[in-house]
């Protein structure tokens, strides 16, 4: 084992080593200078692997051969071997990143990166205050040296304020260490004790000042300007560096201070933290500059750091996984941020937009935002959840909420960024390959990775990166250069595959969601032939969204539940993102599922600090008044998902701008995730009421609600996926209101919508795809008279909406006729009659689905098109036939559900005798009525021929029989704005609140961010005063509190 | 003796700061820093101060064996004499920014500097 102490002396060494070189010998002092960061790497390495291996006890290394406090002492154990080895890799690749600059400056600039990180390094292992100041001090110099390494001509002035601020911060820190010595007579940490500085009166206000000077390093908001301003003109590399390293050092050092200072400072520790969270998150929001949007980033994350390790009273030993996971994830994020922001010559976030065509670089790119947003697998996730858990636990609900709504807004300008680089045109430059730089950024990327590993194998919930449906999708990242039906192949068959091999274990409501999942994904897939090409990018993400859905029906605690939850949010927003135009819809998605997963997370949080059993055990032992809340919580997060209304805008323009393979992969299949989540939690939860309000009988409203708004929006539709779209949330509300219903066949017609809505909106989002790929356009008055060239298609949406609209013979007709028994049974009569009368509303956006789309006129331009292309068709022609089987032996589905449902919901079952199904109001028997509708079909069908022999033709151009005249402007068409009258009537229900109430929330936040940004002037002496102002703040609540 | 030192450093590390957070050019910015550092350097000083004690030099006139009585405590002055060489190479390093300033701006005023903001 190589001592501690010797990082410092190799850099020492190295330093005084380059001294000696000529100016000119600059590959010489590049390689010193690499071997000496390699050597540090080594060391800090060789010291994690003793900890972690060998469980190696803490070393103390006395520097002058004498113990403290005749002489400064450093401590080498787990927590300083990991962020040592972290500094000095971060060094280490900084250096390679940093070549040509370090070959043209020359070795003085070679030695002050290795005075930063010996300084970082220090501050870490010294047990010493006074050596915590040199060190810091040294921080301050080299970082003002490293500012010239950039190319940007502001960052002269941005080091100088640095130097300025410094200078003040050095001062209190002074003041600080020696009243501190005054009072306790030692400098050496490890001797100094809360009641040291209790016992003299000015002891406390010495570790004050110490304290907020080691803050201050931090930057808190507001003493942050100058911080912003390095981050924002230095070179990359460099701020990467000072990101990443600094603030584990500092953070380090503040912990360390927290010690001798007691609990009592505790709770000051978090309120900056958090304050500086919410803050800078919010002031990044109107940032278009993509290094500073990242310093602000950085701000953020560090305050949050800074708040955990401020709650050290309840998390206990587990803050150094939850600090460190944040510490962890921040660390090979913002460093790997700041180098790709190097290979990008556009500083406008939208220009990175260049990385396109990189798929690692993309790859690298949505691994940091993943990293940052705290998503599975990452460090982050874990560090999340023992967080929520543990303040959940100890009723420190506020605090967890600032800390998801600040997470949240991150959340919202970091995918933000991710679809700009997704979606916006292509700048002209290049990025620039350097390949050093590359080398530094895929290293960042391999950390996040390999932390992600750590982690899970450090948590005690199992490791999130075992579970077999992830490692699926993530093996799609290493096939993506294979041909797409090579890989649409692997998908089909893993998937089929897996239900196969695992079916036996579901019960029969598990049963239901995963063949929808696993047999009726591949379905969907098959229509994935029709691609060409690799399609790089859409397998990953698919088998993401698939993986997670699986892992949903497989959870049975609340961890893996959310782990699930998360995954297949990720993959699903992934997908919506590849549509053409679907930048805004799929932002708008993700930041409506994260603030719903937020709202889980905090239930699940809740539920399990209260009791340790598995997931619908533990909800089932709720009581009181916290069950109410967890069930609200659980409740509208679920809902996020099922686009109930209120929470719906994200809806229609995610499922409609997508491609036409993954619409009806979001929308049949994603959308039951929602509704999965509902079902056990109303099993497990039952009725729940909060302050004498029936929580079941909100949700009637709510289901009702949405099955009529989501209705009438959809009738005044004139694009037919959003038509569709908007027809999911009607759908989406019947099944709610169902499930609200808490009865038996309200049950049962939950699950019949569950069944029904997969086949028939996959079958109809494939139609209208399919339809939409050959006339070029979604509006359907531009089509018409589609019926002889495209029949295959025109028959999949005939009987899609015999089906949805719930008429005799199809299945839809066996949700209606459970749904009127059910609500037979009912209390409330109000949501009953809403939900009655929307069934007839969608009648009438459905009628235009064939009447515009298929009858009418074709218009001219439409006279060569084709059916659509097989692999689009041969999916829907199975729909039609499961769509008729279903039909006529519902049954089979069913049956085995009513049984299950019966253990829940004793009373009002349906009995299946043969194939007639009666209720206590009725029955209902399934084969008559698909003989008497086909009779009476057949007939008037055959009657209809008959008379049709008569019948003159008329040519398009005979204007007096087409009741139509071609080559009109669109709105003259008489399918343009088709139910005008009904608008004229209806239309104040359909008006844009609830997008305007959003509109408006989004707006606020970013005019706050903008306003407040704004006290960042720019100029040093009012950073200084920022300063100073925080530091009589904090006294005032110091002293107040 | 003490109070006196420690009123003067004080007030020393409010002009200073005064001094520096008011004035627009660079360069007494700088000098006002150094009356700041002065003042706590003062401030360091007399808090390690004791009354009618010598100077921590072991020589024939203080013996070891009763150092401990008649010596002042040696640390502060340490920590003082470290604190002095830490804020010339500040000094030092922002002489050497506010000339680079100048030589990009031709001015030493520092409101001069606001291009990097918001």
């Amino acid at each position: 084992m190589v001592s501690a102490i010797v990082i410092i002396a190799a850099a020492l060494a190295a330093e005084f080593l380059l001294g000696l070189f000529s100016e000119r010998w600059r590959v010489a002092a590049y390689a010193v200078t690499l071997f000496a960061l390699g050597f540090m790497t080594f060391i800090a390495a060789e010291w994690v692997w003793a900890f972690a291996v060998y469980a190696a006890q803490p070393v103390e290394i006395f520097t002058a051969g004498v113990q403290p406090p005749f002489a400064i002492n450093l401590r080498m154990g787990l927590p300083e071997a990991a962020l040592t080895l972290l500094i000095n890799l971060t060094g280490l690749f900084s250096a390679l990143y940093l070549k040509r600059a370090f070959l043209e400056k020359g070795r003085a600039a070679m030695a002050v990166l290795l005075v930063f990180v010996m300084a970082q390094n220090g501050i870490v292992l010294t047990r010493d205050i006074f050596n915590l100041f040199v060190f810091f001090e040294l921080s301050v110099i080299a970082t003002g040296g490293l500012m010239l390494l950039s190319d940007d001509e502001r960052a002269v002035a941005a080091g100088f304020k640095y130097l300025i601020v410094s200078q003040v911060i050095s001062a209190f820190l002074l003041i600080g260490i020696i009243f501190s010595y005054h009072a306790t007579g030692v400098l050496n940490i490890d001797l100094m004790r809360p009641d040291h500085f209790a016992a003299l009166q000015a002891g406390s206000i010495a570790f004050f000042l110490m304290f907020i000077a080691v803050v201050a390093e931090l930057k808190p908001f507001p003493a942050n300007g100058w911080a912003l301003d390095i981050y924002e003109s230095a070179h990359p590399a460099f701020a990467g560096l000072f990101s990443a390293a600094s603030a584990a050092a500092t953070l380090y050092a503040v912990a360390k201070l927290l010690v001798i200072g007691g609990p009592s400072w505790l709770p000051i520790a978090t309120g900056i933290g958090v304050v500086t969270f919410i803050a800078a998150n919010l002031l990044a929001l109107p940032q278009r500059n993509d290094r500073r949007l990242l310093g602000y980033s950085s701000i953020a994350q560090i305050g949050l750091i800074l708040a955990v390790i401020g709650q050290r009273d309840i998390l206990g030993d587990s803050y150094l996984f939850v600090a460190g996971g944040l510490l962890a994830a921040h660390a090979a994020a913002k460093a790997g941020l700041y180098w790709l922001s190097g290979l990008i010559a556009s500083r406008d976030i939208a220009g990175w937009s260049a990385l396109r065509g990189h798929p690692v670089l993309i790859f690298a790119f949505i691994s940091f935002v993943a990293l940052l947003t705290g998503l599975p697998p990452f460090p982050g996730f874990y560090a999340k959840w023992e967080l929520a858990v543990a303040l959940a636990g100890n009723g420190r609900y506020l605090l967890l909420a600032a800390i998801l709504i600040g997470a949240l807004i991150e959340a919202g300008y970091l995918f933000r960024w991710f679809g700009y680089t997704i979606k916006r045109d292509k700048p002209v430059e290049e990025i620039s390959c350097y390949p050093l730089a590359v080398t530094a950024i895929v290293a960042a990327l391999a950390a996040g990775w390999i932390f992600a590993y750590l982690w899970g194998d450090l948590s005690g919930h199992g490791n999130i990166l075992h579970a077999v449906p992830l490692l699926f999708a993530l093996s799609f990242l290493l096939l993506d250069w294979l041909p797409a039906w090579v890989k649409n192949t692997i998908a089909i068959v893993g998937m089929v595959g897996y239900f196969i091999l695992n079916y036996a274990d579901y019960d029969p409501l598990r049963l239901i969601f995963a063949v929808i999942i696993l047999i009726g994904g591949p379905l969907i897939l098959l229509a994935s032939y029709d691609a060409h090409g690799r399609r790089v990018g859409f397998y990953p993400s698919a088998m993401l969204m698939y993986a997670g859905l699986t892992q949903l029906i497989g959870a049975t605690d609340f961890f893996s539940f959310f782990v699930a939850w998360e995954l297949l949010t990720v993959g699903s927003y992934l997908l919506i993102l590849r549509g053409k135009h679907s930048e805004p819809h799929a932002l708008s998605y993700i930041i409506f599922s994260l603030g719903g997963a937020f709202l889980i997370l905090t239930g699940f949080a809740i539920a399990s600090s209260v009791s340790p059993l598995p997931m619908s055990d533990a909800l089932k032992a709720l009581t009181g008044e916290t069950a109410g809340w967890v069930f609200l919580l659980l409740a509208i997060g679920f809902m996020t998902k099922t686009a109930a209304i209120g929470l719906h805008i994200w809806l229609p323009g995610a499922h409609a701008e997508a491609e036409t393979d993954v619409s009806p992969m979001v929308s049949g299949i994603l959308l039951k995730a929602g509704l999965y989540g509902l079902m056990v939690l109303m099993l497990a939860m039952g009725k729940q009421s909060l302050y004498g309000i029936e929580l079941t009988h909100a949700m009637l409203y709510i289901g009702a609600l949405s099955a009529l708004l989501g209705n009438l929006m959809a009738i005044f539709e004139e694009d037919a996926k959003r038509l569709l779209a908007y027809s999911s949330i009607g759908q989406m509300g019947y099944a709610l209101f169902g499930l609200a219903l808490m009865n038996h066949l309200g049950w049962v017609m939950a699950f019949m919508f569950v069944i029904n809505h997969y086949i028939y909106k996959s079958m109809l989002f494939l139609s209208a795809g399919g339809v939409a790929k050959r006339t070029g356009t979604r509006l359907m008055y531009k089509m018409g008279g589609l019926i002889t060239l495209m029949p295959l298609s025109f028959i999949a949406v005939l009987i899609g909406i015999i089906a949805v609209s719930g008429v005799p013979p199809l299945s839809g007709f066996g949700g209606r006729w459970i749904f009127y028994n059910a609500i037979l049974s009912a209390e409330h009569r109000l949501p009953m009659v809403i939900t009655f009368f929307s069934g007839p509303i969608a009648f009438l956006y459905l009628f235009r689905l064939i009447h515009t789309v298929f009858l009418g006129q074709l218009k001219d331009e439409n006279r060569r098109i084709k059916e659509a292309p097989f692999w689009i068709i041969l999916p829907q022609m199975l729909y039609v036939g499961l769509l008729m089987a279903f039909a006529i032996v519902p049954g089979l589905a069913l049956r085995r559900v009513d049984a299950y449902l019966g253990q829940f919901f004793p009373e009002g079952g349906l009995n299946w005798e043969g194939i007639t199904i009666t209720s206590q109001f009725g029955y209902w028997s399934p084969v008559s009525i698909m003989i008497i509708v086909c009779v009476i079909f057949g007939s008037l069908f055959a009657w209809l021929l008959f008379i049709n022999r008569r019948a003159q033709k008329v040519k398009q151009f005979n204007i007096v029989f087409a009741a139509e005249r071609p080559y009109r402007p669109e709105t003259t068409h008489f399918a343009w704005n088709f139910f005008a009258p009904y608008r004229k009537a209806l239309g104040f229900l359909v008006q844009p609140f609830v997008t305007r109430f959003w509109d408006t929330v989004a707006d606020i936040l970013h005019t706050a961010g903008d306003l407040g940004r704004r006290l960042y002037t720019g100029n040093p002496q009012t950073y200084a005063l920022h300063f100073l102002a925080f530091v009589v703040i904090v006294y005032l609540f110091w002293t107040g509190g | 003796m003490a109070q006196i030192a420690m009123a003067a450093g004080f007030i020393l590390i409010l002009v200073g700061f005064y001094g520096a957070l008011t004035n627009r050019n660079i360069l007494r910015m700088i000098v006002a820093f150094t009356v700041a550092d002065t003042g706590v350097n003062i401030v360091m000083v007399a808090v390690g101060y004791m009354r009618g004690r010598t100077a921590p030099i072991l020589d024939e006139t203080v013996p070891v064996a009763d150092a401990l009585s008649r010596i002042i405590d040696p640390v502060p002055q340490a920590l003082v004499l470290t604190a002095i060489v830490i804020g010339m190479g500040i000094t030092a390093l922002m002489l050497a920014f506010a000339y680079r300033f100048y030589e990009k701006k031709r001015t030493l005023d520092i409101t001069k500097c606001t291009e990097l903001k918001w």
